[in-house]
């Protein structure tokens, strides 16, 4: 149920940038700088929305989400990538 | 009505006032209302968070509105009010209005939805239009002159006006009359049929529509393909973390769960991924973790280091008081005796079933043996004689165990893996070891649907409570054990992912091996986590989800929707 978003944002201070981040850090993996891969349920997606709306500077800063299919769908198998590969972690249960 | 039920009451009581959101759940769908209010249900979906999302400017406090003798003076000004909680008694209802505008002498609510204007000629949908007026009338009955409210739609920012007519006054008072009626009969309402409405539904998962009027006409009878509706997710997106290396420390980091080893991280997990934390011995886990934890409803549960289920934390217990009565009130009914047949009966079949698709051949007289002890549990006519019957399967059935078994032969074959019966506490050879610890991952998967769903875990049909023993977990798991514990075990074997060297022995008792223990969960986890086709409803479902279906449905008949309790045997 889950959707794969690529979320990027361009934040004009460094104070609201570290706050966004760490945000961020919470739905999805970094992928580069200020650009996350997140999957996210629709419930996901709004409660990352709620969290983020009132950090940022509304004329000022900017966060994209940009979804590009369902979670473990082919879409993914065709990013490619120049230079450093891309890994995306994969999800389930943990065991240490 | 026998001698225990009228002493052992099971409604409640109903509030004085009526929260006007509840006239609106209860005009969309009489069920929904019960769930959410005599039963407590509440599970948020994107239309509700983004409900929320909308609201959010109306829900801080803000403005005051005038007494209602004070309104002549204060016009001409105009009065922003927001989040203004009132009530009636002559209504009987309260309600928490999203904003009051006030302007000449009259009041104007104005109540936030997050949609858009509806396309219908009235430009409304009825529920909301009652909410409203329920709204209205409670600010007459306080003295405000309020000729007409106002439906605000967040999404198309439109603004519907809706004139409290008599005839409206009269409907609303109609709905809270046929409220206060099911409320106080204490009978949960039957589900919507095949409405559009439930896939918008954010209990729909808790009130399986579909299913529930599916098994209330034809209890345990295959469903044709595609004649029920699934209407919750097949497999969950959250998994479950366990943490065994002696030592660790689990702590919290912003909006992670993060694993230290001596100091150094080994791995971190995002909570919205986390389902469940499993600690094994002496591991530690910070304050701050426990919090959030608690916050998210996301169950801690400490075992032995062997692998001993020993509690489970997590918060606040379920707030359905209903169904812990009917639970209670169970065991001294006959329905204690049903539920037992069935989860017998179930368990029998479904080792008979894997028994014959494992085994190669020479098993025939064993099948049909299982097949006599399953029909006898169908029709025992008391606990003890189940008892009978359950315990002479379960030796037939482990005494034909190890013909399932095909070690690979660069382990040694059979000879690493003898096993003739079950014993335990502690397991004497590996492959009891095994079983016991698949069995104690499948009780503390029960113990937490089952707190999820509202029963009280350690209270139990077939199994008599003993202390610490979460009997009712132990009830619910018979049927699957076979399907899943011994499956993962037989499979960790055939496969070769645990071989004869994987055990450290001691005392006479085998326990696995650290990382041995690590495949073996993995391997238990995608079997949790892997999808199956229901055999009553016949669409895709991971066994994970199946575990808390087969409990919503056990409370269903509790509560007297369902015939019989549920079955769960695999074709």
């Amino acid at each position: 149920m889950r959707r794969l978003y690529i979320v990027m944002y361009d934040i004009s201070h460094p104070k609201r940038l570290r706050k966004v981040f760490k945000i961020m850090r919470g739905f999805g993996d970094r992928i580069q700088l200020s650009v996350f891969r997140a999957e996210l349920t629709p419930k996901e997606r709004i409660q990352m929305m709620m969290k983020i709306n009132p950090v940022i500077h509304h004329n000022e800063d900017q966060v994209l989400m940009i979804p590009i299919g369902p979670a473990g769908g082919e879409i993914e198998k065709e990013i490619e990538a120049l230079g450093r590969p891309y890994e995306p972690c994969p999800h389930g249960a943990v065991v240490v | 009505m026998n001698e225990a039920e009228s002493s052992f009451p099971v409604i409640l009581s109903l509030p004085d006032f009526i929260p006007a959101r509840m006239l609106n759940e209860f005009a969309y769908c009489p069920r929904l209302c019960y769930l959410e209010w005599a039963q407590q249900e509440w599970d948020d979906n994107e239309w509700t968070m983004d409900g929320n999302f909308q609201h959010r400017r109306v829900d801080r406090p803000s403005g005051d509105l005038p007494d209602a003798d004070e309104m002549e003076e204060q016009a001409p000004e105009a009065v922003h009010a927001r989040s203004v909680m009132l009530s009636a008694e002559g209504c009987g209802f309260i309600a928490k209005m999203d904003l009051i505008e006030a302007e000449a002498g009259a009041v104007l609510p104005v109540e936030y939805k997050r949609g858009s204007v509806p396309d219908n000629p009235e430009r409304s949908w009825e529920p909301e239009r009652v909410q409203l007026c329920a709204q209205a009338m409670i600010l007459r009955e306080n003295g405000y002159v309020c000729p007409t409210g106002v439906l605000y739609y967040a999404q198309s920012r439109q603004r519907v006006e809706i004139a409290i007519t008599d005839a409206l006054a009269a409907r609303t008072l109609e709905i809270a009359r046929e409220l206060r009626c099911v409320m106080q009969s204490g009978e949960t309402p039957r589900p919507l049929q095949d409405s559009p409405k439930c896939p918008g539904c954010s209990l729909a998962g808790i009130c399986l529509p579909d299913e529930i009027l599916h098994e209330a006409a034809h209890p345990n009878a295959e469903a044709e393909e595609d004649a029920i509706r699934r209407l919750y997710p097949a497999r969950d997106d959250a998994a479950p973390l366990y943490v065994q290396d002696q030592g660790a420390y689990v702590g919290k980091s912003n909006e992670e769960l993060v694993v230290k080893l001596k100091g150094t991280k080994v791995a971190d997990i995002r909570f919205i991924d986390l389902s469940h934390v499993c600690l094994y011995g002496n591991v530690q886990i910070s304050t701050q973790a426990i919090q959030e934890l608690l916050k998210r409803s996301i169950p801690l549960l400490y075992f032995s280091f062997g692998g001993w289920f020993n509690g489970i934390c997590g918060g606040m217990p379920h707030k359905n008081v209903e169904l812990r009565r009917r639970q209670y009130r169970a065991e001294y009914g006959k329905e204690s005796l049903e539920i037992a047949r069935v989860l017998v009966q179930n368990k029998i079949q479904n080792s008979r079933i894997l028994l014959r698709r494992n085994s190669a051949e020479g098993n025939e007289d064993a099948i049909e043996d299982l097949r006599r002890a399953e029909q006898q549990a169908g029709e025992a006519a008391n606990m003890e004689s189940l008892l009978g019957f359950e315990g002479n399967a379960a030796r037939i059935y482990f005494q034909h165990f190890s013909s399932m078994l095909k070690p690979k032969e660069s382990d040694g074959g059979l000879s690493g893996f003898d096993f003739t019966t079950r014993n335990r506490r502690p397991p004497r050879d590996p492959v009891n070891a095994m079983l016991s610890f698949a069995y104690s991952l499948l009780t503390k998967e029960f113990a937490i649907v089952l707190l999820r769903v509202g029963f009280d875990p350690f209270m139990g049909f077939y199994h008599q409570p003993r202390y610490g023993r979460p009997a009712l977990a132990l009830d619910m798991m018979e049927p699957f054990r076979p399907l899943i514990a011994d499956s993962v075990v037989i499979s960790v074997i055939n496969n070769g992912v645990i071989q004869s060297k994987d055990f450290v022995r001691s005392a006479g008792a085998f326990a696995l091996k650290p990382d041995a223990r690590k495949a073996f969960i993995m391997t238990y986890e995608r079997r949790m986590d892997s999808l199956i086709t229901h055999p009553i409803f016949n669409y895709r479902i991971s066994y994970r989800r199946v575990l808390e279906v087969q409990a919503r449905l056990l409370a269903r008949y509790l509560l007297g929707e369902l015939p019989t309790p549920p079955e769960f045997c695999t074709r």
